[in-house]
């Protein structure tokens, strides 16, 4: 079975938030609710501050903090998956023990105060134990992976888009949205990446292209030191965000 | 002996009614919430998961904890002279408790799914899995406890088994409790394997306020309506252990906070030094909730006073209640990542539905609290004494 990683390139990366658009397109997520988010901040001051932007997937990572902490099992890592974290949705009790675990800030509780008015859920209102219901959604539902709309009370997060690459031919490397054969399986924030920043592969063959990327381009992880060991490499400069500093007001 | 009991007769009636009457409408008003508007009645968020519904479950949870452990000094330790509060303490720890508890399902998303998710799946590197465990065994020894006190049987070995083991699962409840913040490596603020010890400290402090609290309002806040046992408690040695932990409380308080302000570490500096000490009600509840407190106690003459006494139980409610807020909230107002969603700290009030949460597990442990006073006598004590206690080494000697 491939591990699946993903490796994105800073230096390529405009910070346009496609992806995170075609995220929320493919699983239904609410304003806010961003399963893969581009997080702008600035560094440094004049003469020398800087805009940067980093784009945020979960980060699969090979030793999930949320893993060990959820008291249920709901949230667990299949190595069968590739190595994907999944929420099981009839599992999860809410406590959002992984929303404090989990170091990137990469869960989602969006039973919350909706991030824009008018809330979304009052316009589609959840049917068939969903916590909304737009009239256009993904027909891909699998609650035990946490796949689809969610019902209330449970913790959602990205997927890599598994109902997507499940469905990719055994032994593949790489999905490269270039390949017409392969198109289809691919990650939707990583067909979408108009730079081509991103590159989604089996990181367990030593041929694929993510592999050669980290190799070659120095891939690094982010928060590295927390032990989590995402699958998530980044590449270029600028892959840390500065320590927190109140805002002088 | 209790017929100066005043939750017995018409004053226990009225308070009992009153926080029956607050307990159900603070109830209905959080049932119809979560019914309409779901968890979005809360001010909680993504960004800062937890707010004060956990932390007065924590409150609670520690009180009950302290009260278990202050109990343990005549059960288990021997502290014969401590027996008059030894049951009302262990009442109190398994009321405060199911008080917490209530609060706490009620905060989750899936409250009836826990019950067979978390005994079913066994996550035991879950440090809620223990949280669960630890609490259901201590709400059982507890049970057990009070249900031997009830019979009159305070010193059968089976009695001494079931309080050692209670004791044990006290330490064990509280110790993992601060475990599940203090093992989060990734919220610096909380991340601290002396959090036990801390936890353990304001667990007697809490337990040691209620259990003042409660006693007083039990025999009207008049000391001398109270049996001769318990007077001889409260002038005794019980005024200078509220002085030691309320002291040690302090000094824990004191190392955290010069820890996080010397450290560079921004996740823990500006917690202390623009949130905690930035609050004005934070300085606020660590003077009135502490400090003074402390300083109260440590006067002889005072700390005997019934009315000093008093005061300093319902301050140090108030300052416990503070620095468990402070804690739980304090560990979240950094953001992860200082950008987009967060450019500078969370902001966090709690909202009227967390509030009215607060307030229903508050008016939960008063009602059980005057059933217990109408229906129990909390304040027995072994009637015989003096005599086992003199005749047990001849007989181990002989």
């Amino acid at each position: 079975m491939a591990k699946w990683g993903m490796v994105i390139d800073l230096d390529k990366c405009t910070g346009c938030q496609a992806c995170t658009t075609a995220c929320a397109m493919e699983n239904d997520t609410l304003p806010g609710e961003s399963w893969q988010d581009v997080l702008f901040y600035n560094e440094g001051e004049y003469p020398s501050a800087q805009m940067k932007w980093l784009p945020r997937p979960c980060m699969q990572c090979e030793d999930p903090s949320c893993v060990h902490v959820c008291p249920t099992r709901a949230t667990y890592k299949d190595e069968d998956a590739g190595g994907i974290v999944f929420v099981d949705w009839n599992k999860c009790i809410g406590c959002k023990y992984c929303m404090i675990a989990c170091p990137y800030g990469v869960r989602f509780f969006a039973d919350e105060q909706p991030l824009v008015e008018p809330d979304i859920r009052d316009t589609y209102p959840g049917e068939n134990g969903q916590m909304w219901s737009p009239p256009y959604q993904n027909p891909e539902q699998d609650w035990r992976r946490g796949i689809g709309i969610q019902p209330k009370g449970v913790v959602s997060k990205c997927t890599f888009c598994y109902h997507k690459v499940s469905k990719a031919p055994e032994g593949v490397a790489d999905l490269d949205e270039d390949d017409p054969e392969l198109k289809e399986y691919v990650p939707a924030c990583v067909r979408t990446c108009a730079p081509k920043a991103r590159f989604f592969g089996d990181l367990d063959n030593p041929e694929s292209n993510v592999n050669r990327l980290i190799a070659d381009k120095k891939g690094a992880r982010l928060l590295d030191h927390t032990g989590n060991r995402p699958q998530v490499y980044y590449l270029g400069a600028g892959a840390s965000i500065p320590a927190f500093r109140p805002r002088e007001s | 002996m209790s017929d100066n009991n005043i939750m017995k007769g018409g004053p226990g009636t009225g308070l009992l009614i009153l926080s029956a009457v607050v307990l159900v409408v603070s109830f209905g008003y959080v049932m119809f919430q979560l019914m309409t508007v779901g968890h979005a009645a809360f001010n909680v968020s993504s960004k800062l998961p937890w707010g004060q519904p956990i932390s007065t479950y924590l409150y609670f949870a520690l009180a009950s904890s302290g009260l278990g452990l202050i109990a343990s000094l005549p059960l288990v330790f021997g502290f014969k002279q401590y027996y008059g509060i030894a049951k009302r303490a262990i009442f109190l720890a398994f009321i405060i408790l199911i008080s917490g508890m209530a609060v706490l399902a009620l905060e989750l998303g899936h409250t009836f799914r826990m019950l067979w998710a978390i005994p079913f799946n066994m996550q035991i590197q879950s440090a809620m899995f223990w949280m669960g465990v630890f609490y259901a065994a201590d709400l059982l020894f507890l049970l057990w406890k009070f249900q031997k006190m009830e019979a009159g049987d305070w010193d059968s070995r089976n009695t001494k088994i079931i309080g050692i083991a209670s004791f044990l699962g006290v330490l064990l409840a509280s110790g993992n409790l601060a475990l599940i913040f203090g093992m989060m490596s990734m919220r610096p603020f909380w991340y601290d394997g002396s959090l036990p010890i801390y936890f353990y400290l304001t667990a007697i402090t809490s337990g040691m306020a209620a259990l003042v609290f409660f006693t007083y309002l039990a025999y009207g806040f008049t000391r001398s309506n109270m049996p001769e046992k318990l007077q001889i408690v409260f002038t005794g040695g019980l005024p200078k252990l509220f002085a030691t932990v309320l002291g040690l409380t302090i000094l824990f308080v004191t190392v955290r906070a010069i820890t996080g302000l010397y450290a560079n570490n921004p996740e823990v500096y500006h917690v202390w030094a623009d949130y905690l000490f930035a609050s004005p009600l934070y300085i606020l509840s660590l003077v009135f909730g502490l400090l003074l407190p402390f300083a109260l106690m440590m006067s002889a003459k005072l700390r005997v006073n019934p009315q000093i006494q008093i005061l300093v139980a319902v301050l140090t409610f108030g300052g416990l209640f503070a620095e468990r807020y402070y804690f739980v909230v304090g560990g979240q107002v950094i953001p992860l990542f200082q950008g987009t969603w967060a450019w500078d700290m969370l902001q966090y009030t709690p909202s009227v539905t967390e509030w009215a949460l607060t307030i229903m597990g508050a008016a939960m442990m008063f009602t059980l609290y005057v059933l217990g006073e109408k229906y129990f006598d909390l304040s027995a004590a072994p009637q015989l004494e003096r005599a086992p206690r003199t005749a047990e080494p001849r007989q181990a000697t002989a």
